[in-house]
């Protein structure tokens, strides 16, 4: 029992951190307390050896340079965070999870609101330092002590995220309603956590004078303006970097812009929540009748084409991988180095999203099936329900690919030939890995699918990335594109299924 | 004498313990058949198995005569299964389900079509058809699950608590369509905690207990075997799981 009076803020603070203790550990399985902290004791003096040598590294960088990159840093941390809050608040809001309990409870939703916001705020905190405070330690260690404020930086950071999250989703909610918020808030978050580096595209992406012009003015901006840097947008770099002034006063302002945020919200939370409850409502409205369609394929293709079109937010997320590609590759067109070539620029890319949205849409069809226990009752044989499910998946790849295929077609036909035959290996090699390691879970587990298993996503990952470099050394016509595929080939005989599952044997 | 529609042959299955411990149990075509027992039983495992979701450790399933574990596709042709929380796709309308589920199952889609169209109507769906399954109520959600469960014309149909969810006139409307079913000749095998509805539509009752099949038969045979003169099933069932445990 705890000793806390029940029905308070701190009680039920409480409970929700006894919750998501309960949950971190079950990430592990059944591994026991010593081997957890000995796993996690592992990638602490991990990352500190990585970030020694980081610290080490920025000794030769002039103490302006090591301002710039903790000014980038802080920056883009906040980003960060207030998508994470943005995003948190949003599956606070949808997922509801016990609200019907507490809501029904005589504690104030005030304080349900304060608890959930605080665990947002203590989630990012605590991402956000797994990799930072490693760079606080080893740089106090090393020389400079006032690193250590990176500690409280982060946590005024976080509380701020999380206020501005907070703010942005009920804002959202309120404008455009529960049925449709969620779906802008999810593209909200994403861009708004990637700002900082589509803003660093952007500039990169303008001409030599106007990049010029804009890094002046971010760099050398009049004393007193909000860009100078002694101005509001420096202050959690210099609270980062530990000036005396700026700690205290960062962290009272992220304090401030969390209380604000929670204590304006507080009012419209329940009802926004409530209202959400009943948001999945949706009719499809009333269509023409027609026929039913006549085997298995048809059924499959339309069953599933249904459930992709039919989840915006699904299919945003998925696209949303495709925009973060894009820049990337406008910057490498117009690098010097590699001539212009929009095959190099644009193959490798193309590549790299098809397989990202083969894996994704595999995963779905596959891993995320709603009904996986009906299926299974069906008369049909697995194998010829996954390829059936996979054949589905396959055509709204192509859809995506063909008018970047068309357009590089016209600019380098070679390319774009080749490019075509390596998207579809690495589409292909994508789709195996979550054919041949299927974990079910929810579909909207989908962007954190591979926190089921972390082999499979590596995997993944591994495989696109060395189909895309075997496309850009196939571009240049060297014969060393055999490596990287036959690595590629190497990682997915690794993963190949070596006996069939129980379950399969039973579902056959 | 009716054929058997389903018949198991020292049927097990172990979990840590077992679940299911050499079960013999036979229902024969046209035939309500109830299967009852406390939680933990093995009930549904039971059923899960027959489903082809669970691989038995050991016995045989015969389904209609077929050997379900040799030839499961064969058997599932003629397999309904309804379990406690309704398999849908939030996505789908009821429609677009059961064209999916006809698709599943092979069906001739005008027949199938046809047969989509009345189990709407008569469970009540009909003006919810273009409806998105994800604002339905539990009980709307476990009449969509029933209509997909019969639109492929099952020859046995295994329901895990199918009124659940179902008010007073849905439940009864569910009991008159499994009762036609029955009439036309269709097994029945239903698990419910809710003994009344066993008492009133099967035929047969089974209560198994950890595993076992503690006692079988008629209403009358069990009254018989409890020494119950006119006492409702639930003494029997009290007795019954009282003395097996």
């Amino acid at each position: 029992m705890t000793p806390l009076k029940s029905g308070g803020f701190v009680w039920l603070l409480a409970h929700d951190l006894r919750q998501s203790r309960r949950s971190f550990f079950s990430a592990f399985g059944k591994a026991g307390g010593f081997k957890i902290g000995a796993m996690l004791a592992s990638v602490i003096v991990a990352l500190h050896l990585v970030a020694a040598g980081v610290v080490a590294g920025l000794g030769g960088v002039a103490p302006d340079g090591v301002a710039a990159w903790f000014a980038a840093g802080a920056l883009a941390t906040l980003t960060w965070m207030v998508a994470q809050g943005l995003t948190g608040a949003m599956r606070t809001i949808y997922a509801r999870g016990d609200f019907d309990l507490l809501f029904a409870s005589p504690i104030a939703p005030s304080a349900v609101l304060a608890s959930r916001a605080l665990a947002i705020a203590a989630e990012g905190a605590a991402s956000a330092l797994l990799l930072l405070a490693p760079l606080a330690d080893m740089g106090a260690l090393l020389g400079h002590p006032s690193w250590l404020a990176i500690y409280p930086a982060i946590c005024a950071t976080a509380f701020a995220g999380a206020g501005l999250g907070l703010a942005l989703a009920l804002g959202l909610f309120l404008a455009f309603g529960p049925r449709r918020a969620r779906l802008f808030s999810q593209i909200a978050a994403t861009l708004i956590g990637a700002s900082f580096v589509f803003g660093a595209q952007v500039i990169n992406m303008l001409p030599a004078h106007a990049r010029e012009a804009a890094l002046d003015m971010l760099t050398r901006s009049a004393p007193g303006s909000w860009l100078a840097h002694d101005g509001l947008l420096y202050l959690p770099a210099r609270a980062a970097l530990g000036e005396p002034k700026a700690v205290p006063l960062w962290a009272l302002s992220g304090l401030a812009i969390f209380t604000v945020a929670v204590v304006a919200c507080a009012p419209v939370f329940a009802s926004a929540a409530a209202s959400a409850s009943g948001s999945a409502a949706s009719g499809g409205g009333r269509r023409a009748e027609r026929a039913f369609r006549s085997g298995l394929r048809a059924n499959l293709r339309a069953k599933e084409r249904r459930l992709v079109l039919r989840d915006p937010w699904l299919l945003s997320q998925i696209l949303m991988q495709i925009l973060y590609t894009l820049p990337m590759s406008v910057v490498l067109w117009r690098s010097g180095t590699i001539a212009g070539s929009p095959a190099i620029a644009f193959g490798p890319a193309i590549v790299a999203i098809t397989a990202q949205m083969a894996g994704a849409l595999a995963w779905v069809a596959l891993s995320g099936e709603d009904a996986p226990d009906f299926l299974a009752t069906a008369p049909i044989d697995r194998r010829d329900l996954d390829r059936g499910k996979l054949e589905a998946m396959a055509l709204p790849i192509l859809a995506v690919l063909a008018l970047p295929l068309l357009g590089l077609a016209l600019a380098a036909p070679f390319g774009a030939l080749t490019t075509l035959a390596f998207s579809l290996g690495a589409g292909a090699s994508a789709a195996l890995v979550n054919l041949w390691r299927q974990a079910p879970a929810p579909r909207r587990m989908v962007l954190r699918r591979h926190s089921q298993s972390k082999l499979v996503g590596l995997i993944e990952h591994v495989v696109s990335f060395l189909w895309a470099i075997a496309c850009a050394l196939a571009i240049f016509g060297s014969w060393t594109a055999l490596i990287p595929l036959a690595l590629a080939a190497f990682a997915l005989w690794l993963n190949r299924p070596r006996r069939t599952p129980p379950m399969r044997a039973a579902a056959a | 004498m009716p054929h058997s529609a389903l018949r198991l042959r020292a049927l097990a299955k172990r979990f840590a313990a077992p679940a299911v411990d050499g079960l013999d149990l036979e229902v024969r075509a046209g035939e309500f058949y109830a299967l009852l027992g406390p939680n933990g039983a093995g009930k549904t495992t039971t059923l899960r198995m027959v489903a082809g979701l669970l691989p038995p450790d050991s016995g045989t399933i015969e389904v209609f005569g077929g050997d379900a574990l040799r030839n499961p596709i064969a058997a599932k042709r003629l397999i309904a299964w309804l379990p406690d929380e309704p398999m849908l796709y939030d996505k789908l309308d009821p429609l677009e389900y059961l064209e999916f589920v006809a698709g599943l199952w092979g069906c001739e889609p005008r027949r199938a079509k046809a047969a989509a169209e009345s189990l709407l109507s008569d469970l009540g769906l009909w003006p919810h058809r273009f409806e998105r399954c994800e604002g339905f109520s539990r009980g709307m959600k476990q009449k969509v699950a029933l209509a997909g469960a019969l639109v492929h014309e099952p020859k046995l149909l295994m329901l895990d608590e199918p009124l659940t969810g179902l008010d007073a006139a849905a439940a009864r409307l569910v009991k008159d369509i499994l009762a036609a079913r029955v009439a036309e000749g269709a097994a029945i095998i239903l698990t419910t905690h809710i003994l009344e509805v066993a008492e009133r539509l099967a035929d047969r009752i089974g209560i198994i207990v950890a595993g076992k099949l503690a006692a079988e038969g008629t209403l009358a045979q069990l009254r018989a075997q409890t020494g119950s003169r006119g006492g409702a099933l639930e003494d029997m069932f009290l007795d019954i799981t009282s003395r097996a445990a």
